[in-house]
This record gives C-alpha cells, sequence and structure tokens, in this order.
C-alpha cells in the first residue's frame, strides 16, 4: 500500500491550510466591501464567538438622535481564537469610540466587522493582514 | 489563481447561469450549520488530519466535524447510497498522485458561495489529484457538472505539513449564520 508518509512522514499527518482563513463565505456577496461606515459612541450590548460567525451587537445615537441597534458580523470562532481575538474583547456597557465595517447587502441594520476602537485608544481589527489587538494590548 | 478559479473564467450553461443570478445567502448550507461537503469543501480554511489504513484513507475536518472515506479498495458506491453533502469517494494512486473520484453529492450543495450553483444531478463528479512535494501536499479538484457548467470547474490549494497542529471542536449555532 502506498502512504503519503511513504514519502517520509508517520502515517497520520495533520495539515494546516495553506489558503488564507477568510469567511466560509465571500464576503462581497454578502456585504458591500467597497464601503466603510462608521458608527461614533457605540455601546456593547452583546459579545458572542460563536460558529458560523461571531457577533458583536451595539447601539449608538444617530445624527438625529435616535438610538440605533446593529449586529457586525466577525470571523467564525475557531478563526478568532487561532488569532488571539478569541477572548472577552468586548463586555456589555463597555463603550467604544468607533465601530467601523461594510454594510448588509441587505439594508438591515448588520454590518461586517472591521475595527473598533476602545475610549482608551486601543484598536480591534478584524479583518485584513493585521487583524489583531493594538497597541500594546494584549487580547484578554 | 489559488482557491477557486477567477470567476471571470467560469462559464456557465444558460440554467447554471439562471441559478447564479438567483443565489442568496440562505442558499449557502454551512450558513444554517450544514456541512460545506463537497464540493463546496474542497477548499477549506481549517486544519484536517490525514488517516490512511489499508482499506480507506480518512480526512478529518476540524470544520463542520466532517469525516471523508476515500476508498481503496476498489469497491464502488452500493445502489441504495442516497445523495449526501460529502458525498460517496473512492480512490486509487497513479504513481505518487493519489487520484478521488466523488459521487452521490446533494444537489442542495453550492460550488462557491459567491453564487456559483451545483445541480447534484446524476452526471455530476469530482476527481481530485493530491500530491505531495516535501512538506506540502498540493490538491486540484474537477467538479463536473455539465448541467450548469460548460466545463469542468477546477478548484486548487496546499495544505503544510503542521507537526504541532491542533483539531478543535467546531460547534455551530444557525442563529449566527448571519443571514440578514
Amino acid at each position: 500500500m502506498k502512504h503519503f508518509a511513504t514519502l517520509g512522514l508517520s502515517a497520520s499527518l495533520v495539515l494546516l491550510a495553506g489558503l488564507p482563513a477568510a469567511a466560509h463565505h465571500n464576503g462581497a456577496t454578502y456585504f458591500d466591501t467597497s464601503t466603510t461606515i462608521e458608527h461614533s459612541g457605540a455601546t456593547v450590548v452583546e459579545y458572542a464567538i460563536v460558529n458560523p460567525h461571531g457577533r458583536l451587537h451595539y447601539t449608538f445615537t444617530d445624527a438625529e438622535g435616535n438610538e440605533q441597534e446593529w449586529s457586525a458580523e466577525l470571523a467564525s470562532a475557531n478563526n478568532l481564537r487561532r488569532r488571539g481575538l478569541g477572548g472577552e474583547i468586548f463586555k456589555p456597557g463597555d463603550q467604544l469610540v468607533s465601530v467601523t465595517g461594510n454594510p448588509s447587502r441587505s439594508g438591515a441594520n448588520f454590518m461586517r466587522l472591521e475595527s473598533a476602537e476602545f475610549a482608551d485608544g486601543t484598536v480591534a481589527t478584524f479583518t485584513g493582514a493585521n487583524r489583531g489587538i493594538s497597541p500594546g494590548r494584549d487580547a484578554p | 489563481m489559488m482557491g477557486q478559479p477567477d470567476p471571470s473564467t467560469v462559464r456557465m450553461t444558460p440554467a447554471g447561469q439562471a441559478e447564479f443570478d438567483s443565489f442568496t445567502p440562505d442558499k449557502d448550507p454551512t450558513l444554517r450549520c450544514l456541512m460545506p461537503g463537497i464540493p463546496l469543501g474542497l477548499v477549506d480554511p481549517y486544519p484536517i488530519e490525514i488517516v490512511q489504513q489499508e482499506h480507506q484513507i480518512l480526512i478529518l475536518y476540524e470544520h463542520f466535524h466532517q469525516v471523508r472515506r476515500i476508498f481503496m479498495d476498489g469497491r464502488e458506491a452500493p445502489d441504495h447510497w442516497q445523495p449526501s453533502y460529502i458525498g460517496y469517494s473512492t480512490g486509487e494512486w497513479e504513481g505518487d498522485t493519489l487520484v478521488i473520484r466523488t459521487t452521490h453529492m446533494h444537489p442542495d450543495n453550492y460550488m462557491w458561495t459567491a453564487g456559483f450553483p451545483f445541480s447534484g444531478d446524476e452526471n455530476t463528479y469530482v476527481i481530485e489529484r493530491w500530491w505531495r512535494e516535501g512538506d506540502v501536499l498540493r490538491f486540484t479538484g474537477e467538479v463536473h457538472d455539465p448541467t450548469y457548467y460548460e466545463e469542468p470547474y477546477v478548484v486548487n490549494g496546499l495544505w503544510n505539513y503542521a507537526p504541532d497542529g491542533e483539531i478543535w471542536e467546531y460547534e455551530c449555532i444557525p442563529e449566527f449564520g448571519g443571514i440578514e
């Protein structure tokens, strides 16, 4: 019997994908990735680290003084955990300077989260090559 | 290109184009916590483990805990075999290349969630070729779906050997699929 392992390794191989670990789906199918929207002065309602996608639920007060409820989609829980973004980055009641992301094509109050800035100036980035928390703050 | 083909190069039949034009996110099985299977999961972003036995090769996926059995003992799919997301796979060696043929795939699956459809009818099959180059395992996959495509839809990719790699649980909650 031939094995991949006959070329030198054990009969059980663990392998990591050689492609960027994107979300399940092509984000541009569901979100307008050519547009970034920003919500200032957001308050965290809930942060869920789950599969198939994490979720940040927050509120903010728009320019007309109306409170809006929004949800922002993140990568999968497994993806976030591998990148050190799986901790309790957000807690209910956290005040955020701003939240940015790509709006849903459906028109719902829903976006793909790009980044969130905390009151102390640190920024959590959830898309692109620089995913992580900066500057100088370890993921909780 | 690595992964999925350049969308501009994919030539669909009129029936395939009609399906493409009507794609909506709720058709993506993974957003409902159903496994991507084959062909959608041919290119997968999470770790896998390959276990080689005499009669079969197992591919154990972190993603949705999928298990692929690739029968290497010459058997064919039994008559009663029902379509499934993972399909029915048999394999043989051509030199140092593993050639896998998969049939019995689920008609509710998709080729790729950019909107490319998959008919899953009786004429569909997938031929994969996997070969090793040092610590890299490369593969190509040709999805034959003449109902929806003028020519095979071709994906490719690679896996890096990871002796310290870990396979994690992948629980999934449909309410977080993001179909909004």
